[in-house]
């Protein structure tokens, strides 16, 4: 099923960028014959349940305003949670709170600057959103990239998946107050940090990407380093992965907690993990020449353990990509120096821990003279928003940091 | 079912260093063997609250310090501001301050973002340092260990 994920107007005309079988293009189209285009206006202010279209409302019935700061919503933002005690009614997510207008900061910027403050959208993203940004400019300039720095820019993809699944699930675990599995997995967290650094100099991958290179070359060294620490990761990962799958008070507070079918997560236009655990095989990498040998995880139930067991497949594939990418690693001495100067339009994506993220960028001289940066926060809060529905306050840390998303990316 | 791996009880998981900062910072000698903190996200890129997540690692064992994290501003002692704060976070962050009971101290991290006004332009009461760039948990450690009095 197609999916929108954004719209631009150019010369007067409606352009749609759409996701189709772990494919992003974009085609000519009416955004209002999608179920989710309401998500596209209202993203800057607020997020809601596409999908739901009656409005709560009765005697008992009141907004909870959970947010801008508590200690259990780690960003600034607002849960308007509708209920009349415990039982959650409807959601309706305000994300303005966090809107820094780094997309309209990028119009009139110059390429570089642009591409740092898509970095700035959502730190934990950052190589995701640098990525997809630096493939759009490339798009656009006709900047051929070498095999090398793709390389590279896909094992730093996979650092950044590694970190922030590790981080979802030691929330989750956290959540269900498995304080001793929580304290282990925030160790392997805090170890994928410092990996990051290493390989980087950056623990979130920061200035690391530029337009058709990256800005560091790892040492023989540093990549030997960085494999011997993800295999340590991946072994005391699955010690702990295996024994949490057989404690029961943890997985029953998971299983069949906001649960969403297939259908309901294409049309409010879920990608990413979230997506694969409804039992969608969709994931941009699989049509990647970078991962010739990816395994899509994907699980059916669509509730927030299946969110945690594709997220658990997802670190093991990407820890082994990891490896054996650094082992079979032979970068030549050459480097290139990209000319990125001119004019030009372009789209680039790239698939993130948490979806699909969008670049569309149109360069006048070098400089941005429009910019369309479609996330898929904005997606997965308006997922929480539906299957939240039903559940009660006690679940919510589970529907929440399921999805994982940020305030951050939905509202740049 | 299984016992949970006891990994860390053998091995050293805490960071093994001695904790040196050159920030300035105004000491509050009366929290040094008990300082409970309270965190508010003001708008940065999310890195900063993934350092202060990574500061509460095992790795750091921020406790051995007497230093605990507060779930509410009024069991807080010290309320640290992460990032630039966005127009509409002013006002949430002015009663937050509000609420915290005395004596109390502020702590600004700005981190490296672009986007924000600079928290310093707020004349917030009681700020004990401010600081700018992105700090790794160690560095966030020295300043709060040298807040507190525990290092030079």
């Amino acid at each position: 099923m197609k999916k929108l994920l954004g719209a631009y107007r150019q010369n007067g005309e409606e352009h749609l960028i759409l996701q189709e079988n772990g494919k992003v293009f974009v085609q000519e189209g009416n955004a209002s014959e999608f179920e989710n285009s309401v998500l596209l206006e209202s993203r800057n202010e607020y997020v809601k349940d596409v999908l739901s279209k009656e409005e709560i409302s009765g005697n008992d019935i009141f907004d909870f305003r959970y947010g801008p700061v508590t200690s259990g919503i780690g960003e600034a933002g607002i849960f308007h949670l509708y209920t009349y005690g415990e039982r959650i009614l409807s959601v309706k997510i305000d994300t303005s709170y966090k809107r820094r207008g780094l997309d309209e900061r990028m119009i009139n910027s110059d390429i570089n600057d642009a591409l740092k403050l898509s970095e700035e959208i959502c730190g934990n993203f950052a190589i995701s959103h640098s990525t997809a940004f630096s493939r759009a400019v490339e798009n656009a300039l006709k900047i051929k990239v070498t095999r090398d720095v793709e390389l590279l820019r896909s094992i730093a993809l996979e650092l950044e998946r590694i970190y922030n699944h590790l981080y979802v699930i030691s929330r989750l675990a956290q959540a269900a107050s498995q304080q001793v599995l929580a304290s282990h997995l925030m160790g392997l967290f805090e170890d994928s940090l410092v990996t990051n650094k290493i390989f980087s100099d950056s623990r979130y991958l920061m200035n690391f990407n530029a337009i058709g290179d990256v800005l560091k070359i790892p040492s023989r060294k540093e990549l030997k380093d960085v494999s011997d620490r993800v295999k340590k990761i991946e072994n005391i990962f699955s010690k702990l992965y295996e024994n949490s799958m057989s404690s029961g008070n943890y997985i029953d507070r998971l299983h069949l907690t906001a649960t969403l079918d297939a259908k309901e997560a294409e049309l409010i236009g879920l990608t990413g993990p979230s997506l694969r655990a409804c039992g969608v095989k969709e994931d941009l990498r699989a049509y990647d020449e970078m991962y010739p040998e990816i395994e899509i995880t994907s699980d059916e139930e669509g509730d927030s353990l299946s969110r945690m067991e594709v997220r658990a497949g997802e670190i093991f594939e990407s820890l082994k990509f990891v490896r054996k990418t650094i082992d079979d690693l032979n970068l030549a001495d050459e480097t290139t120096s990209p000319n990125s100067i001119g004019s030009g339009e372009g789209i680039g994506w790239c698939e993130s821990p948490s979806g699909t993220i969008v670049y569309h960028v149109e360069i006048e001289n070098s400089k941005i003279k429009d910019v369309y940066v479609s996330t898929p926060s904005v997606f997965g809060m308006s997922a929480i928003a539906h299957s939240i529905v039903g559940n009660i306050f006690t679940d919510f840390p589970f529907v929440v940091e399921s999805f994982g998303v940020n305030f951050s990316d939905a509202a740049r | 079912m299984k016992w949970w791996p006891m990994i860390g009880i053998s091995k050293v998981l805490t960071e093994n260093k001695k904790y040196a900062t050159k920030t300035d910072v105004k000491r509050m000698k009366i929290f040094k063997r008990s300082l409970h903190i309270y965190t508010i996200d003001v708008g940065n890129s999310n890195i900063l609250n993934f350092e202060m997540r990574a500061l509460q690692t095992p790795k750091y064992n921020v406790h051995r310090f007497g230093m605990y994290f507060a779930a509410s501003p009024r069991h807080a002692d010290l309320l640290i501001v992460l990032g630039k704060p966005t127009k509409k976070m002013i006002a949430p962050l002015l009663e937050m301050v509000n609420q915290i009971p005395e004596p109390f101290g502020v702590m600004l991290l700005k981190g490296c973002e672009s986007s924000g006004i600079d928290p310093d332009e707020l004349k917030i009461p009681n700020v004990v340092t401010s600081v700018n760039g992105c700090l790794d948990p160690s560095e966030i450690l020295a300043i709060l260990l040298k807040i507190s009095g525990r290092i030079d």
